[in-house]
């Protein structure tokens, strides 16, 4: 396996908070390894390098902005609804600061 | 027959002549589900649904929907009912509002039987990632053959007969393919023509909430019930769209069809090859004018790596909210990140996982040029030559698949697939952000296949006027697995 790409492999894990197990890295290492592959072959369309990113399909042509109508907020109870864990009408997380 | 086989717009016609009631179609829908052994649904509805069904007394003459059954891809939020986009990240997540396209339906009084299992987040394409595991294709009653994904059991609700129509969701071919595999329409409008609020997002820069029906009449009458602007989606479009369902049953004179002969020279099927040449020849003969050409072998080489690349790299940073505090999974740690980090990996299966570490690994700075960036400029030039292509046709023919339904063990699950290069051509659609809709074509071996037509933007009119007029030269439209036409001597 390419030390390099598995490094950058649980690199962009852990960026995403994932855990990878040996076996995934060794798939992921294979995979990358051919994409990188196909995206050299497709770098050898002719003139690829003249064409703009192209991050939409099309422009959202929405000009016009909507009117403001008042709608009832979510009451605490529903906010709190999907929670793992709540206390005194919170959501508990692990703390984030150290004593 | 039970009412429950016949298009919308009869069945509309039964309730309204009161020869059968919402209830009675909500019974038979929901004995149907419960009596599949395909594994399609997350959930079956049954006691809101027969509450509702049992609600409607008055038919509305005006509303084809009124009390049609139907079901829904488990990616679309519902209020009040647990919503898991078939993974477990999302497990005992019940949404506190309904996405637009279920409140469209609500307000249209279409009774909502169940929520279809998908691909873990939408984010494959043989319908086995789910946590519920494999949906299988109806029409193999070994269980060995995929329906396809990600919008597996919506697919499979529809082919099996259960529903005359069902919402699903397509990122790069996710209505049409499992619409193809099982002998159904499969339909993704243009992108922003129908809302996508409470849809939980894959890649929004692709998505598209499609659906499936047995006719094209049907699309056409879900299709004016559900595009528009919608003030909660600022990508969807204010667009003017028709009456589609009135326009599509006018066929098109001498409609101008481009077939794309790279891609149907690679079909491996030799009944499909028959078919379509035959197709092609009845087109024809209806007045239709056709022309060849080839979209490029190294470019249809490209789509594939695009889109593994592009789809990714939306994807990590947009599930980012899928951390195990505020709703799903309960994750466990110390600190915030480690219990992130615990919801994420048990939540998320092994191969949804890799998708978003490729997407990740493609936005690293050492990576981004050679990949990111380069599948942008890619997508640009396949969308440009697509565009090429369409200019002054009406639509383009291409085989949906390549081969029928495939058997799950020859399905791979390689995110690379450099071998399959002509079969991820209806994922332009979704680049370009096109309406493609796929039809029925016939059978090889008892399993269906179909065939696909692209259209321009915001044209979906030609596209179901083309699909009324293709329909009639097939003939099989309707059927489902079980439910043949010539058996039935129809």
């Amino acid at each position: 396996m390419d030390e390099k790409r598995e490094t950058l492999i649980r690199l962009a894990a852990e960026r995403l908070l994932f855990d990878l197990s040996e076996e995934e890295c060794r798939i992921l290492s294979k995979e990358a390894a051919e994409l990188e592959d196909s995206m050299e072959e497709a770098a050898k369309i002719e003139g690829l390098d003249d064409y703009e990113p192209m991050f939409f399909p099309f422009e959202c042509e929405s000009a016009a902005l909507r009117e403001d109508e008042p709608v009832a907020p979510l009451s605490l109870e529903e906010a709190l609804s999907n929670a793992g864990e709540t206390v005194e009408g919170m959501i508990r997380v692990p703390k984030v600061v150290e004593r | 027959m039970n009412y429950l086989d016949l298009s919308i717009k009869e069945i509309h016609a039964a309730l309204v002549e009161r020869k059968v009631t919402p209830l009675d179609l909500a019974k038979e829908a929901i004995r149907r589900a419960k009596d599949s052994g395909d594994n399609c649904f997350e959930i079956i509805l049954e006691e809101q649904a027969l509450a509702f069904a049992s609600s409607l007394i008055e038919p509305e003459q005006d509303n084809l929907l009124w009390g049609i059954p139907y079901v829904a891809k488990d990616n679309l939020s519902t209020k009040g009912i647990p919503t898991t986009a078939s993974s477990e990240v999302l497990s005992g997540y019940v949404p506190l509002f309904n996405a637009t396209v279920i409140a469209r339906l609500k307000e249209k009084k279409a009774v909502l039987i169940g929520k279809t299992t998908l691909d873990e987040l939408a984010m494959g394409g043989m319908g086995m990632s789910g946590h519920l595991g494999k949906t299988f294709n109806p029409y193999d009653p070994t269980h060995e053959r995929i329906i396809g994904g990600s919008s597996c059991g919506s697919a499979t609700a529809v082919a099996s007969g259960i529903v005359p129509f069902a919402l699903g969701s397509d990122t790069g071919d996710s209505t049409r393919k499992p619409a193809a595999y099982g002998g159904i329409l499969g339909v993704k409008p243009t992108w922003g023509r129908i809302s996508r609020y409470g849809l939980i997002p894959f890649a929004p820069s692709l998505d598209a909430i499609g659906y499936f029906t047995r006719y094209s009449i049907d699309a056409a009458i879900l299709l004016d019930a559900l595009a528009g602007k919608d003030a909660q989606d600022a990508s969807s479009s204010d667009a003017p769209f028709g009456h589609y369902a009135d326009s599509c049953l006018t066929p098109l004179a001498a409609p101008r069809i481009l077939l794309l002969d790279d891609i149907i020279e690679a079909v491996r099927d030799e009944t499909i090859r028959q078919k379509l040449k035959e197709a092609e020849e009845a087109l024809k003969k209806q007045g239709a004018i056709l022309t060849h050409a080839r979209f490029g072998e190294d470019l249809l080489a490209a789509i594939r790596p695009t889109y593994i690349i592009l789809s990714g790299a939306e994807v990590c940073s947009l599930d980012a909210n899928l951390d195990g505090i505020k709703f799903g999974l309960h994750g466990k740690g110390q600190t915030y990140e480690s219990a992130m980090k615990d919801a994420r990996t048990r939540g998320i299966s092994s191969l949804t996982k890799r998708r978003f570490v490729l997407g990740s690994y493609s936005l690293l700075g050492e990576k981004r040029d050679a990949l990111y960036l380069r599948a942008l400029k890619l997508r640009r030039k396949l969308v440009t030559r697509t565009l090429e292509l369409l200019s002054g046709q009406d639509a383009i023919l291409t085989p949906s698949a390549l081969t029928i339904a495939p058997k799950f063990d020859a399905a791979h699950a390689d995110l690379s697939e450099k071998d399959k290069a002509a079969d991820n051509h209806l994922t332009l659609a979704n680049f370009a952000g096109l309406p493609s809709i796929t039809l029925p074509l016939g059978y090889s071996n008892g399993m269906p296949f179909g065939v696909d037509f692209m259209g321009h933007a915001f044209e979906e009119e030609k596209l179901f006027a083309i699909a009324h007029s293709f329909e009639k030269i097939v003939g099989i439209c309707g059927e489902y697995a079980g439910f043949r036409k010539e058996k039935h001597g129809i």
